[in-house]
């Protein structure tokens, strides 16, 4: 049986955290649709000696892990997703099919890159300072680091971010900039970043691009300087309350997925993290100001306009 | 452990493997066997944080006495209970050697 890279479109090499992968497409449109979703992503490690490798030979070649996305047999215009030849999910729709492969790779991410203390979270970066976003499923994080990175914070992630640590001390918050996830509820709010050239996938949602070219920068490893926790509610007033440091504390642990695999150096990590920063729980229904007040404490900190620099 | 434990002479100490962490006023304990975060607030940090292994009950009581007169009163029993639940919890245990330790001489 063929398989797919041996006539295929494939992505750069690809770094989800300590996660290194690559996709091939049987399909040259999926592969160029694939290679923009997953543009963040891109291991830039080798572009300062010779730039990057877009050869064919080149692209993918040195990813320890290989998806491929090919035509699923007898079922027209369906797509099988399969990871180092074994089938992930098969007979999926276009758009569902990259929303299995960003799930995939969430996971994998997650699991692969234990060596930091991870947050189910959003996170963006403002002139050298981190804004750590945590939240549950629903809870807004995904729209509110969306509208951020709309106004210019470089973007981190929506979805998982490491935490760097030497012992109990925290170091820098980590890039994973996965395409953004939005959920419907999000799209009236964020609609510029849609709608999908794929229609909508896996749970109705959109991936939005972010890096070169999207309007929406990849920010760099940074210090944390913020946590803020939203938390959406339509009929509430968009304000922000102060956490104690106590409070903090238990809204990391609560969203710090693999705290207890860092046991004591993991929960110093998360004291420090609640001593250090400055804590917020933001309930909001208008991200438009959700986003101001975030924004304001920012500026307070960073260089007036700064956060704006390298907009994309 | 006993179920008179603690006593006035008792020492308690604090279990090797838990660890705490200071926030605000009060103090997280996180326990390496049973994988749990546990929020102790003022009082019960100010005792956790005395259970060293060396000071006694007694000792502990007189000290949390004299940080805070205004609640000397009802300190003794405050720290008896805040070790019981404590012990119970598998945070503190009496300290190897102390004349309460299992196996210490009658």
């Amino acid at each position: 049986m063929p398989h797919a890279h041996d006539r295929a479109h494939c992505t750069p090499n690809l770094n989800a955290l300590s996660y290194r992968f690559a996709v091939c497409c049987d399909d040259e449109s999926m592969g160029a649709h694939v290679n923009s979703v997953l543009a963040g992503l891109r291991d830039h490690s080798a572009e300062g000696e010779g730039g990057a490798d877009h050869s064919a030979e080149g692209e993918g070649a040195r990813a320890p892990h290989r998806y491929s996305l090919t035509a699923s047999p007898g079922r027209d215009g369906a797509l099988d997703l399969a990871r180092d030849g074994e089938l992930v999910e098969p007979g999926l729709g276009p758009a569902d099919a990259v929303g299995w492969l960003v799930w995939d790779v969430n996971r994998l991410a997650a699991e692969q890159s234990g060596q930091h203390l991870l947050f189910h979270a959003g996170g963006l970066e403002a002139d050298g300072t981190g804004v750590l976003v945590p939240g549950a499923s629903g809870s807004g994080k995904s729209t509110l680091t969306a509208g951020l990175a709309r106004a210019g914070l470089g973007y981190l992630s929506d979805e998982l971010v490491a935490l760097e640590l030497d012992g109990a001390v925290p170091g820098r918050l980590l890039p994973y900039p996965k395409a953004i996830t939005l959920k419907p509820g999000s799209f009236a709010v964020l609609a510029e970043m849609g709608p999908d050239p794929l229609g909508e996938g896996r749970g109705g949602e959109w991936q939005v691009p972010v890096g070169d070219g999207t309007g929406r920068r990849v920010g760099e490893p940074c210090a944390p300087g913020f946590v803020i926790a939203p938390r959406y509610d339509g009929a509430a007033e968009t304000a922000l309350t102060s956490l104690s440091e106590t409070e903090a504390f238990f809204t990391l642990a609560l969203h710090a997925v693999n705290l207890l695999s860092h046991g004591a150096s993991g929960s110093a990590a998360l004291g420090r993290l609640a001593a250090d920063c400055e804590c917020y729980a933001l309930t909001f229904s208008d991200l438009d100001e959700a986003c101001a007040l975030v924004l304001g404490l920012v500026d307070a900190r960073v260089e007036p306009g700064s956060r704006r620099r390298g907009t994309g | 452990m006993d179920a008179e434990w603690p006593q006035a002479g008792s020492v308690p100490v604090r279990r090797q493997g838990a660890s705490a962490v200071e926030l605000d006023e009060n103090v997280a304990v996180y326990d390496d066997v049973g994988q749990l975060l546990i929020l102790l607030n003022s009082s019960a940090g100010s005792v956790w944080k005395l259970c060293d292994g060396s000071t006694t009950v007694d000792e502990i009581v007189e000290a949390l006495g004299e940080a805070f007169p205004d609640q000397a009163p009802v300190i003794g029993d405050d720290v008896y209970e805040t070790l019981r639940k404590l012990a119970d919890m598998g945070l503190v245990a009496e300290a190897p050697g102390a004349p309460g330790a299992p196996g210490a001489p009658a």
